[in-house]
């Protein structure tokens, strides 16, 4: 019962519009109070919360997306694909995802995936007569795969909250990540194989190629640098983030691509993102440390594990509270919500806490792209100045190939499992 | 809009502007940090004992520091169902309601956490690392940023009911950038 009063307080309080930060906080310390155990672990709580090393990568790859997207590397990026696989059919599609893919290896969020290739490639695809809702809808699922192929913020999250291995995480996110960079890409050349309007481009010389590889160059080094550095043991995510961040300084001062203004401005964004991410990791642990004392995850997991007998059935259940939660709740929320309550019942589940986390940040990325509370479906609309029924049309066909893959990872555990446990 | 509060509210803004300000360049020096301790490590093979302590404490001080601003801001992350657009006192009334959670977690954050820097003081504590820092100076950060965040909102209760402009919440998850 204190959980059906604990969930309608959650979900009361964010109805009320009071920030998830202090929704998860403020029941937090309530259920510490009611429960008679001392309010001293309130400011304990905030302070470890943030005394990680670990989420330093956090503000580090959110600084570097930032630097990158206003040193214009996206343009760059796009042009050098495009030289390549623009005259393919849907060529420009193709491109698109192709530099989504690049960008989410240098960058941990679905945002500054969108945001960076949007801005270069609505434009061009729109004015080559591709369809508008397929263009914004291809822009805002590429622009997920930022948060699948590492580095990844919320995998960096959801490692922090289970004491999981980061780097597992991340190799575990490539392969369905370039498994969805493949269906987008199919899926591109077959729509334009159906779309009369569009027009192909023509094919670049070997020069134009050559002009445009060697400008992307520096993107592209720094994505082997980041990954690479992890992959090889060089540094830890945070280490790679702070790296790839100096590195990426160096590439836009060294390109001519940023000034004072542009440097502020990208600071003050990463600013304003970690604040807004790390007060609802500060609330997320209080709450998680109340619910633990009231021991709502072992009450959970019990109740699974004698309701529910099949993991199946326990994956299918969680995957259908998270596709309806992710219609109304922002992604980040969802993962700092559910990733403590459901992580208890894993061990009964005998499943993979690596693969759930991917499994997690597929359906995340579901949830980017699905109305009414759908960032991504925003940042397109906003970079495009669209409606944001436009930009809906055009994802639903992303939506499903996103849940066929959540599905699919079911019944093919080794898509997520085989680079970090069997290479 | 002109009155006695104003001038007072005015300060309470641009003190958490600076705070903010200040916030973003930590995270920025953190990243050159970072970038040192790699170099100094991989390159001279000499790792440094300070970095790995010194950012956590700059990131325990960033983020505290910069949660006034944010809420000044409306930059936190809310669930948008309920509209407020067109509905002034609808607005007032769950801006209240927000405010007022804020301002109650607030003020045990930084009550409590002040007892815990007292008492760090008292006892002399120090962290347990190569640098052994004094606690009190990352521990401060929760009483001093969470009052300036009580601070805050108050000023947003005097501006929400005197009908001063309030930036709009931007959409869910603005912030969030996952």
């Amino acid at each position: 019962m204190t959980t059906i009063y604990i969930l309608a307080a959650l979900f009361g309080l964010l109805l009320l519009r009071v920030p998830v930060a202090f929704t998860l906080g403020g029941l937090g310390l309530a259920m510490l109070w009611l429960g008679g155990f001392s309010p001293i672990m309130v400011p304990q709580a905030l302070f470890s919360s943030m005394d990680s090393f670990i989420l330093l990568a956090v503000p580090m790859f959110l600084l570097m997306s930032n630097i990158l997207l206003r040193g214009g590397i996206g343009a760059d990026l796009f042009a050098a694909v495009q030289s390549w696989v623009g005259h393919w059919p849907g060529g420009l599609g193709v491109a698109t995802i192709i530099s989504c893919a690049i960008f989410a290896a240098i960058s941990g969020s679905s945002v500054a995936t969108a945001a960076t290739i949007g801005t270069v490639a609505i434009s061009e695809m729109t004015k080559r007569g591709y369809d508008r809702p397929f263009v914004l809808g291809l822009l805002a699922a590429g622009g997920t795969l930022g948060i699948l192929i590492p580095p990844s913020i919320p995998l960096i999250l959801y490692g922090v909250i289970t004491e999981e291995s980061i780097v597992q995480l991340f190799l575990a996110g490539i392969g369905p990540g370039l498994f969805l960079a493949g269906l987008f890409i199919v899926y591109s050349m077959l729509h334009s194989r159906f779309s009369p309007g569009y027009q192909p481009v023509p094919k670049a010389s070997w020069a134009e190629r050559r002009t445009a590889s060697l400008k992307a160059l520096p993107t592209v080094l720094l994505a082997a640098i980041v990954i690479g550095g992890i992959y090889a043991g060089w540094f830890t995510p945070s280490e790679s983030a702070g790296i790839g961040f100096f590195v990426s300084l160096i590439i836009v001062f060294a390109m001519g691509r940023m000034d004072w203004r542009k440097l502020r401005e990208a600071v003050d964004a990463s600013m304003k993102t970690t604040v807004t991410i790390f007060l609802i990791v500060a609330g997320a642990k209080l709450f998680g440390k109340a619910i633990t004392l009231y021991r709502i995850p072992q009450e959970i997991s019990m109740w699974i594990a004698g309701n529910i007998s099949e993991p199946a059935l326990f994956v299918l259940l969680v995957g259908g509270v998270l596709l309806v939660m992710g219609f109304v709740l922002e992604s980040l929320s969802m993962l700092l919500i559910m990733a403590p309550v459901l992580y208890p019942s894993l061990e009964t589940m005998m499943i993979d806490p690596i693969w759930f986390g991917i499994f997690f940040v597929v359906l995340i990325e579901t949830a980017l792209i699905t109305p009414p509370v759908g960032l991504n479906l925003f940042v397109i609309q906003a970079v495009a100045r669209s409606s944001l029924l436009e930009v809906v049309r055009g994802a639903w066909p992303f939506v499903l190939m996103l849940l066929s893959t959540a599905a699919l990872l079911w019944f093919w555990k080794d898509l997520a499992l085989f680079i970090p446990f069997r290479l | 809009m002109e009155g006695r509060g104003v001038p007072m509210i005015r300060l309470v803004d641009r003190i958490s502007a600076w705070m903010a300000g200040l916030a973003a360049w930590m995270f920025f020096a953190i990243g050159l940090m970072v970038t040192w301790e790699v170099v100094t490590r991989k390159v001279f093979n000499d790792p440094t004992i300070w970095v790995d302590e010194v950012a956590r404490f700059f990131q325990v001080w960033a983020v505290y520091l910069a949660a006034a601003h944010i809420l000044k801001r409306r930059d936190m992350i809310v669930v948008e169902i309920v509209p407020v657009d067109g509905h002034p006192l609808r607005r007032k009334i769950l801006d209240s309601i927000t405010l007022a959670v804020i301002g109650v977690f607030s003020s045990v954050a930084t009550w409590y956490g002040l007892q815990i820097v007292v008492e760090s003081v008292r006892m002399g504590r120090h962290t347990s690392t190569m640098l052994a820092a004094p606690k009190w100076m990352t521990e401060s950060a929760i009483p001093i940023g969470f009052g300036l965040l009580l601070i805050q909102v108050l000023a947003e209760f005097v501006k929400l009911w005197r009908g001063d402009a309030i930036p709009a919440q931007g959409h869910a998850g603005d912030g969030g950038e996952s």
